[in-house]
């Protein structure tokens, strides 16, 4: 509890900006739901086929998971506000359109007959009769739509949309509880506050409720032609996934591009929360450049043949092949840097030094007196510690724990081996050390910028920049700047721009 | 003169007439009622008047012209309509019910809200107290009075009636009726009436249309019918009438059957013997206090009313 407080009064800017970002999020998908779903509705009350088959439609639409259906937009409207506003719409037809339509149908007929036989006009009957017999109905169904989209619009934030979610997914990937649980209690704060002002509007005049909606909207609409009107004409879109080091390397690329061309705009995307969705949005063009990994490359993004998949087990370099592989899909791999990013078994500093640990071998010596916690993901893989047992020949006692708990329990010293992460951030934290893989069991993860080649032919000067970069960073100081952004709250781009001076990469090429 | 006709008009649904060559004129500031059983096509003919339905074959007129030349609107706002459902809407107030067609004739707000109060008036619905009740707050007889106004707020030529009263209790049909009554002859427009009941009708009606299967069997006043059946349906009709009639008496009326037991309940002898059936059913015997003196009475005494009621009228209507 101490740590939400503490987190909510560091971050409370940032979570005042996200919170509008996801009021503004969800107020404009709920609208275009509104305007789409009940014209519609009112359409088919006189087509009950058609209503039907809407019906099923918009069914079908709401039982694709949110996940796929913002992957699937990804190559037709890119990333960012535009495909989270269009994945919430769809979301919200249902209700709005099932509530609508059932509301309006349910309507005692004797109403229907007495507006007629008064001569009422069709508009008139629909705006002075139907619609406010049918509007409690109506208005739950926006109300569960409105709930529905506020809660998955934490998921918007995976695809750079920003929002709430993003303190939801940065909490999960720093393993900071207070951090999730700040995100997920403003979400859920906000679903019953609208809820609640949708009640009240329920109950004050018409004239109000229109009153307030046409400022929003015209409040809304109006933050976003001024956000397109003064965005930079020629942008270079530079996206990374979840978490501090693709934040950092993102910004490096930034700068470094900057100054080498200061006239070109550059747009970060940061937090994208599954690798298919930058793959998608760099083949489509959606984005220009990202940070991947040679590891992903091989397992995720392309298909090695058998052969190839020979070559690379034995702890190889992997670099080569992923961008041979890439190559053939029309993407440039440029040069990557120094570290390995990839599975390690980690000790306590104090720990390697009592028993002289430097390579995984070492832990031969004393593997009986060895307390292992390792997550079930790591025990159960052939490159995890089955192949420990198998390539080390090494047995340890080994307790199955959390991925989020497991550095804490090394640090009490309930543990006194884990897995974990070269580049991981706590390996700083609590003054731990990666032993050595000295038998190349685990998969080499090598980072560098991934783009089009057509779009690398066309910017050489911005190849060059960004190669600056190749053979730099090691493990330690990526640990550290990860450490730096994660547990010190540094800004990924102060971070990002120490290093690059520290190392004279800001300097000019020629 | 004529201010509606009906001309060989037939109404078929699925090629089964439901009206069949129908032919009817209804006069300037008549109170016109079609009574009839149910499937006997006098809602349907009701509603060919104002055009919910058209009619299959057949012409029908409104002043002289025929009703399709008319814009639908315009005629609608000259026929009022009061429903059996009463079906006053539900996210209106009571005034707001009363001003649907005057509102859509642009009135002024004050010429509205003068003529809401009045009409609120005449039925004995104090404005202040009403004019911003909604309808679920009235009970179904002032529902039915509502009802009403709003048919008569623009000054119709015509309204149209379809069961009005059916749906509500015996005592607030019989207000209804004679405030509908009252109404009328204040001011003096026409209107068309449908009822089942044929006691209602002969109540109410300055004529009586009887309908049957799709046709107009008789036309003519509530005492010609009585008087003259063209056949023995209406005959009947008429019978089951003062049958029903029989139960409108007072129970004051009954004290020549009084009968010799004692009673608890107790109850006023101007209540109706309709009303007091449900009573005798929970107690068997009421004890009546009427201004010619208690007495008590139990279904014997009813029944024993009912069969010399009924002797009389069979004896009337041989002779």
């Amino acid at each position: 509890m101490a740590d939400l407080w503490r987190t909510i009064s560091e971050r409370h800017g940032e979570l005042l900006s996200a919170l509008g970002q996801h009021i503004e999020i969800s107020l404009i998908a709920l609208m275009i739901a509104v305007v789409i779903a009940i014209p519609l509705a009112v359409w088919v009350q006189t087509h009950h086929k058609t209503a039907a088959v809407l019906l099923q439609v918009t069914g079908v639409l709401q039982t694709i998971p949110s996940l796929a259906l913002l992957g699937l937009l990804i190559p037709f409207v890119g990333i960012g506000t535009l495909p989270a506003i269009i994945a919430l719409v769809v979301y919200a037809l249902l209700p709005i359109f099932q509530n609508t339509y059932i509301g309006l149908r349910d309507i005692d007929p004797s109403y229907e007959e007495a507006a007629d036989a008064f001569g009422m006009s069709r508009l008139r009957k629909l705006f002075k009769v139907e619609l406010p017999i049918a509007l409690p109905v109506i208005l739950s169904g926006v109300r569960t739509a409105m709930v529905m989209i506020i809660g998955t619009a934490t998921l918007a934030a995976l695809i750079g949309a920003g929002g709430l979610g993003t303190f939801i997914l940065l909490g999960i990937d720093r393993n900071d509880a207070a951090l999730t649980l700040m995100g997920a209690l403003a979400a859920a704060l906000l679903a019953i506050v609208f809820s609640w002002l949708l009640n009240v509007m329920q109950k004050v005049s018409w004239k109000v409720s229109v009153g307030v909606v046409a400022v929003a909207i015209f409040g809304m609409v109006g933050s976003q032609v001024y956000t397109y009107v003064t965005a930079p004409k020629e942008t270079i879109t530079i996206a990374g996934k979840l978490g501090s080091e693709p934040d950092i390397l993102i910004n490096m690329y930034k700068e470094l591009i900057q100054k080498a061309d200061p006239d070109v705009g550059v747009t970060l995307k940061s937090n994208f929360g599954q690798t298919s969705f930058l793959y998608n949005a760099l083949r489509t063009d959606k984005i220009d450049i990202y940070p991947e990994f040679s590891g992903t490359v091989l397992a995720s993004l392309t298909k090695p043949s058998a052969a190839q998949q020979q070559q690379v087990t034995a702890g190889k370099d992997n670099y080569p092949l992923a961008k041979k592989l890439l190559a053939k899909q029309g993407l440039s791999y440029l040069k990557p840097m120094a570290y390995n990013n990839t599975y390690a078994l980690v000790v306590k500093e104090s720990f390697a030094k009592r028993y002289d640990l430097h390579t995984i071998s070492d832990l031969g010596k004393i593997a009986p007196s060895i307390r292992a916690g390792f997550d079930l993901e790591f025990i159960d893989r052939q490159d995890g510690y089955k192949g420990i047992q198998s390539k080390y020949g090494l047995q340890f006692k080994v307790d199955s724990m959390d991925a989020s708990l497991r550095y804490q329990a090394l640090d009490r010293g309930q543990i006194n081996l884990t897995d974990g992460y070269t580049t991981d951030a706590q390996l700083r934290q609590y003054h731990l050390v990666a032993l050595q893989d000295d038998k190349g069991l685990f998969p080499i993860y090598r980072g560098a910028p991934l783009m089009r080649t057509a779009f690398a032919e066309k910017h050489p000067q911005l190849v060059a920049a960004l190669n600056k970069l190749a053979g730099q960073i090691t493990e330690k100081q990526m640990q550290t700047m990860n450490y730096a952004v994660s547990v010190k709250n540094e800004k990924a781009a102060t971070v990002a721009h120490r290093y690059l001076v520290q190392h004279g990469l800001l300097k000019e090429v020629r | 003169m004529a201010l509606i006709s009906l001309e060989h008009v037939t109404k078929e649904y699925d090629g089964k007439p439901v009206v069949n060559d129908l032919s009817l004129k209804v006069d300037q500031g008549e109170l016109f009622v079609l009574v009839g059983t149910s499937g006997s096509g006098k809602t349907t003919t009701l509603k060919m008047i104002n055009r919910l339905v058209d009619p299959t074959s057949g012409v029908i007129e409104f002043a002289d012209k025929p009703l399709t030349s008319y814009k639908m609107r315009d005629l609608r706002w000259d026929l009022g309509y009061v429903l059996q459902q009463i079906a006053l809407f539900p996210t209106m107030t009571v005034a707001q019910n009363i001003a649907v067609i005057p509102e859509m004739k642009g009135w002024s707000r004050q010429k509205i809200r003068t003529a809401t109060d009045e009409l609120l008036t005449t039925v004995d619905l104090p404005p202040a107290e009403y004019r911003n009740r909604m309808p679920s707050e009235l009970s179904g007889g002032q529902q039915q009075r509502i009802g009403i106004l709003r048919a008569l707020a623009s000054r119709p030529k015509v309204v149209l009636m379809d069961e009005p009263f059916s749906a509500l209790d015996p005592i607030s049909r019989t207000q209804l009726q004679d405030m509908l009554l009252h109404l009328h002859r204040a001011l003096k427009n026409t209107v068309i009436f449908v009822t089942h009941d044929m006691a209602e009708a002969m109540k109410l009606g300055d004529r009586i249309g009887v309908m049957r299967g799709g046709k107009l069997l008789q036309v003519d006043t509530p005492e010609k019918i009585a008087t003259n059946p063209a056949n023995d349906f209406v005959a009947d009709l008429f019978k089951g009438a003062q049958a029903n009639q029989g139960l409108q008496v007072t129970l004051s009326q009954l004290a020549p059957f009084a009968a010799d037991v004692s009673a608890r309940h107790a109850v006023g002898g101007n209540l109706t013997l309709a009303e007091a059936l449900p009573l005798l059913d929970a107690h068997e015997a009421l004890h009546v206090n009427s201004e010619h003196g208690a007495f008590v009475v139990n279904t014997h005494s009813v029944v024993a009313y009912l069969a010399s009621a009924f002797v009389d009228q069979n004896t009337e209507t041989k002779e």
